[in-house]
């Protein structure tokens, strides 16, 4: 059983027993397949053709919400499955089978991220995949693929991401709006607008779509309270008797108009999510700002007695671990791209409302004792925080993080505003950001699909191409020579050619990645249709669009640029060594990067490499060429428009990200040796992060340096990552100064942060391969020491050491 | 030292620890000085007890490729299990040896800094700093070896707002100690013995000047934390450690805190890496005896008492 952070009870309405046997069903789920929602979803396509497609889609959403397999977990209160059983991934034929029956009998022999398909569900695949022969979204897709496009994947450049051949995701509704109103509400609204003279086709559609699709979820919704019922009058626990009748008496109704409390608001943002999971396999389907959205509700409860904290706090945990029993399915392509059945479910806490004040309040608190209790990979659970968070609440998170648990993520308000203002959304709105899957932000309820990860540009690639003329020295293709020439063969008389080489090449890909991105999107303006998730999102209802014809507020996308001080200490690395202090010539270096420093003369090359100093150290002339990577791809963005650009949203543009979830590993796989020391096939750097084992200094080292980024202006997220090993957070005082240096990280301008606490394997890992952990503190003798530094027997005590829980 | 420049001093250090948590009050940055004037048996820095650079050999990170072998004089470095043995008597060209490794098996300790350039290093952790309560530690080796240049630099600290420690045994005349105990803001300490035939027998000097300084440190209005370093079969007998405890009460008002820092072995490994003998091997096993005893003796005082784990 887990222990609270702070909280204690005061009553016995918060039932620990309880919660730890719902966190062991979760923890003991297999992931399998499920073949319900693909068989439900082309029965209905076979009786709706000729049909327009968004039609077909809700319909085909309604019928599959109709007919699905519902249960009601054990213990839970809070009901709604994603699919037959838990964590059993729907499949999507409509916007990819192909793969799917490719990897069918694969599934559960994967080294990472199994799932166990029956033969029964193998059956059911097969036989409807014929149906979906070129009629999906990858099919539409791989119809408009331009060669450029094939070529710079084939190099190892591009990767085209989830969206060639999945959903969107990337959308926090306006669960707020939807609190207040209830689904029939919105019916009724699209049923007005039915009446309209002179309305589009298209808008006729679309309004259609959303009266079939919020029909079909309140008939789900009624579907439970028969169930609830019924296992009721079977269930001898008096207790959980009565727990049943209240859900299925709640589910009557539910959405039918405003929530009336608390445990309806929780039911409702869950079902909610649940939906979009069903009608779209998108990922990264976000929660928002929880805290504030459901404490009008939790605090009127509370007022009238309706509700204890403890109760409260109960229903947030059901809420959280039930969010893991849903899964996602990806090719295994993708899936190392994005490895651990992630879902990327944000839940945000914490950080300043519209008005500017700060909205913390005690749901924030009641939220993070939560995710303890919890402590499973969903919600992906976050804050914001800035000057006037009071530090208790930092206190407790930081309990959180110390638990190793990774969460929360902290995000800078400060910087996240002004990135969000630079694009030209209004401060109110602005300061209601939260973050749209990992490190990505965005607007919840004005912002259209996906705030970042379209393309996948692989820079440690690009650096490779720059030293060789453009020819990728793997697969031999040259896309674009800087010289003139057609071999690899290229010799820049200044850093400044070099430079411009690294410039041309960026844009030169960035403008392909681009073209990619349109017509990944031009295929999921249609394939991608959802008129449920589209119609809790401003301005869709007003527009009559769905997001990708344009339906948001707000429309803002991102590429995910791998590997940017990869770059930037390579160009360091060759600026010093080659042409100031020409200790070698960029010839050698080649030559030493193709021995992948191997041999004699190469180590002798890597080693003035290793010593030129590496961005993470707070060494400013490493710093500023890192930052002047970043400066070279924002300047490129006003050139580019999304696909609805000018149809629709009141903003719409390209911003940046390095949110790059676990993709610098496989990318890496495809990079030979990089002039920065690296070794060939070795991960890039992540994120904004330093380069794996080359940050000596310690945490304060580098946050200054990715301080002199431009932070504010990478406006889709930038994400950093550090680890401490636990004994660095042991105790009230080491806490304490872990919540200074978070708060420090505020005077810095750091736009993001997450904080990995490092159990004994890790460590054990790190005293074996050292040149992997050099950013690993430990707290040793009296003071924080990087744990590589130690004696071995040193690391054996601390390795001892943290065995120990405190 | 001193740049002829602008004669300001030149320091000696091996590294500034940055977000250093252990030495004092807050964040900090504690920076290390070469040179001391204590032999400590136990000593777990014993890279820092030469005021000269030293060079330690990574066996962990030599590849026997031989370039070290093939560079050394009259062969004093020669191939030995998985790495090569150093005759460091020999082996009149270490630094050189250092130089053609390839692979950091070699790294020379000491770096001699500018008073700007150490400022500059500690002036970037402000925000740190303020946010926590912390600031700057001197530690070593002993810093009031390089009285001048501590106080050239704790003097600029003060300048920039930023609170300065510092870490000493107190070994020097009071005259050379006082200006630099002004110049910071709070002193960490070293009391390794009460008797001074345990202090002889355990660390080489007497220790009459660091108990009669520790006075004038706690009649000087700066706070004290004192650290109590036990080692078992060493310092630890329990007369010692209660005269030890009585001494430190005696101090009055300006002890703020009490470390006990038990005995560990966290440094053994860097004697080997510079050529040198560890000599003892005292237990790990703090006796709870003694740390209650002194619990008990410390109750109802001013002085706040902590154990460190290491």
């Amino acid at each position: 059983m887990k222990e609270l952070l702070e909280f204690q009870p005061q009553n016995h309405d918060l039932d620990l027993l309880r919660i730890a046997r719902l966190r062991t069903a979760m923890q003991h789920r297999i992931a399998s397949l499920c073949s319900e929602r693909a068989l439900l979803v082309t029965e209905s396509f076979q009786t709706t053709e000729g049909e327009d497609y968004l039609l077909r889609k809700a319909k085909a959403f309604a019928h599959t919400l109709k007919h699905m397999t519902i249960y009601i977990e054990n213990d839970s209160l809070i009901f709604g499955n994603q699919a037959s059983c838990n964590f059993a991934a729907p499949i999507f034929p409509e916007y990819s089978i192909k793969w799917v029956i490719d990897e069918l009998d694969e599934f559960a022999n994967r080294s990472g991220d199994v799932f166990y398909v029956s033969d029964k569900v193998k059956e059911d695949i097969r036989s409807i995949a014929p149906y979906w022969i070129d009629k999906t979204h990858e099919d539409e897709v791989n119809r408009n693929l331009t060669k450029e496009i094939r070529l710079a994947e084939k190099q190892g450049v591009l990767h085209r991401g989830g969206i060639s051949m999945s959903g969107d995701g990337h959308i926090v509704a306006d669960h707020e709006m939807i609190l207040k109103r209830g689904f029939r509400s919105l019916i009724e609204e699209a049923n007005e607008k039915l009446l309209l003279p002179n309305l589009s086709l298209e808008s006729r559609t679309f309004y259609q779509g959303v009266v079939i699709s919020l029909e079909g979820a309140l008939h789900f919704i009624k579907r439970y309270a028969t169930l609830a019922f019924e296992m009721a009058s079977n269930e001898d626990d008096s207790k959980r008797k009565n727990e049943l009748l209240l859900m299925g008496k709640s589910a009557l109704t539910l959405m039918e108009h405003p929530a009336d409390n608390f445990y309806q608001g929780v039911e409702t943002v869950y079902l909610v999510h649940l939906l979009q999971s069903i009608e779209s396999n998108g990922h990264s389907v976000c929660y928002g700002r929880f805290d504030q959205y459901m404490f009008e509700l939790y605090n009127r409860d509370l007022k009238l007695g309706l509700i204890t904290k403890e109760k409260a706090l109960e229903l947030i945990t059901h809420f959280f671990l039930m969010n893991n029993s849903h899964n996602k399915v990806r090719p295994f392509g993708h899936t190392q791209f994005s490895q651990g059945y992630p879902l990327y479910s944000n839940l945000m806490v914490g950080g300043r409302k519209p008005d500017g004040t700060d909205g913390s309040n005690e749901l924030s608190a009641l939220c993070i004792e939560a995710m303890n209790l919890t402590a499973m990979a969903e919600p992906n659970f976050s804050m914001r925080y800035n000057n006037d968070t009071p530090r208790d609440l930092l206190k407790l998170a930081a309990k959180l993080v110390r638990t190793g648990c990774g969460m929360p993520s902290m995000f800078n308000d400060d910087v996240a505003v002004k990135g969000l203002i630079g694009l030209g959304i209004p401060l109110q709105d602005a300061l209601d950001y939260c973050s749209f899957g990992c490190v990505e932000t965005g607007v919840p309820g004005k912002y259209g699909h996906r705030a970042t990860g379209m393309t996948y540009v692989n820079w440690g690639k690009v650096i490779e191409l720059v030293v060789n003329n453009g020819t990728d020295p793997d697969s031999k293709i040259q896309m674009i020579s800087l010289n003139g020439k057609n071999d690899s063969e290229i010799e820049f008389d200044s850093y400044d050619e070099l430079w411009n080489g690294w410039e041309k090449l960026l844009r030169f890909y960035s403008d392909i990645a681009v073209e990619c991105d349109a017509i990944c999107d031009r295929s999921l303006a249609v394939y991608d249709a959802d008129p449920f998730a589209s119609c809790f999102i401003d301005n869709c209802m007003e527009l009559g669009k769905t997001l990708k014809n344009g339906g948001a507020k707000y429309d803002v996308i991102s590429q995910s640029n791998i590997g940017p001080v990869v770059v930037g200490n390579s160009l360091a690395v060759m600026k010093k060594l080659i042409y100031e202090e020409k200790k070698f010539s960029l010839d050698q270096l080649k030559e030493a990067m193709k021995l992948n420093w191997q041999g004699s003369s190469a180590a002798a090359v890597h080693k003035l490499v290793r010593h030129v100093p590496k961005f993470g150290n707070d060494e400013d002339e490493t710093d500023e060429i890192v930052k002047e990577v970043f400066e070279s791809y924002l300047k490129l963005l006003p050139m580019y428009k999304t696909e609805r650009t000018g149809k629709g949203p009141e903003i719409s543009c390209y911003t940046m990200s390095t949110s790059n979830i676990t993709s610098y590993v496989p990318n890496g796989l495809s990079v030979g040796a990089t002039p920065d020391g690296r070794l060939a096939c070795s991960p890039l750097n992540e994120g904004c992060s330093p380069m794996q084992g080359t940050d000596t200094c310690g945490p304060t080292a580098v946050l200054n340096s990715v301080a002199k980024l431009p932070n504010d202006k990478v406006a889709a997220g930038q994400l950093l990552n550090m680890r401490f090993a636990p004994g660095a957070l042991k105790g009230e005082d080491n806490l304490d100064k872990f919540v200074s240096l978070l708060q420090a990280g505020l005077d810095m301008g750091i736009y993001h942060n997450q904080f990995n606490v490092i159990d004994s394997k890790t460590l054990l890992d790190a005293k074996q391969h050292p040149q992997n952990h050099t950013d690993l503190i430990v707290r040793v003798a009296g003071y924080c020491a990087q744990f590589v530094s130690l004696m071995p027997e040193a690391q054996d005590a601390i390795i001892a050491r943290t065995e120990n829980k405190w | 030292m001193v740049n002829k420049q602008n004669n300001l001093p030149t320091g000696m250090i091996s590294v500034v620890q940055r977000y250093s948590t252990q030495d004092g009050p807050g964040i900090r940055s504690t920076v290390f000085f070469l040179g001391c004037n204590l032999a400590c048996k136990w000593c777990s820095n014993p890279e820092l007890i030469s005021s000269q650079p030293s060079i330690m050999h990574f066996e962990e990170r030599c590849t026997r490729c031989g370039r070290c072998v093939e560079t050394a004089v009259d062969h004093s470095i020669r191939f030995e299990g998985k790495s090569v043995k150093i005759d460091r008597e020999n082996c009149t060209n270490l630094w050189e040896c250092m130089i053609a490794c390839t692979q950091d098996a070699y790294e020379e300790i000491g770096v001699k800094i500018s008073v700007a350039k150490l400022m500059d290093k500690l002036v970037r952790d402000k925000a740190y700093y303020d946010r926590s309560g912390g600031g700057v530690t001197f530690s070593g080796g002993d810093p009031i070896l390089q009285g001048d240049f501590v106080i050239e630099v704790a003097n600029r600290l003060r300048k920039n707002e930023i609170k300065s420690a510092l870490d000493t045994a107190g070994n020097i005349a009071w005259e050379k100690l006082k200006p630099i105990i002004d110049a910071v803001d709070l002193v960490l300490y070293d009391i390794k013995a009460f008797d001074s035939k345990i202090h002889m027998d355990c660390t080489g000097v007497d220790n009459q000047l660091i108990l009669e300084n520790a006075r004038q440190i706690s009649q000087s209005g700066k706070d004290m934390i004192i650290r109590m370093v036990i080692v078992p079969g060493l310092n630890d007998d329990r007369e010692d450690i209660r005269n030890r405890i009585k001494f430190i009460l005696s101090l009055g008002l300006a002890v703020k805190q009490l470390d006990i820092l038990p005995y560990h072995n966290l440094g053994v490994g860097k004697y080997a890496r510079l050529g040198l003998t560890y000599t003892i091997n005292p237990t790990l096993n703090f006796d709870p005896e003694i740390k209650n005893e002194i619990i008990a003796m410390v109750a109802g005082t001013s002085v706040r008492l902590t154990f460190s784990e290491f």
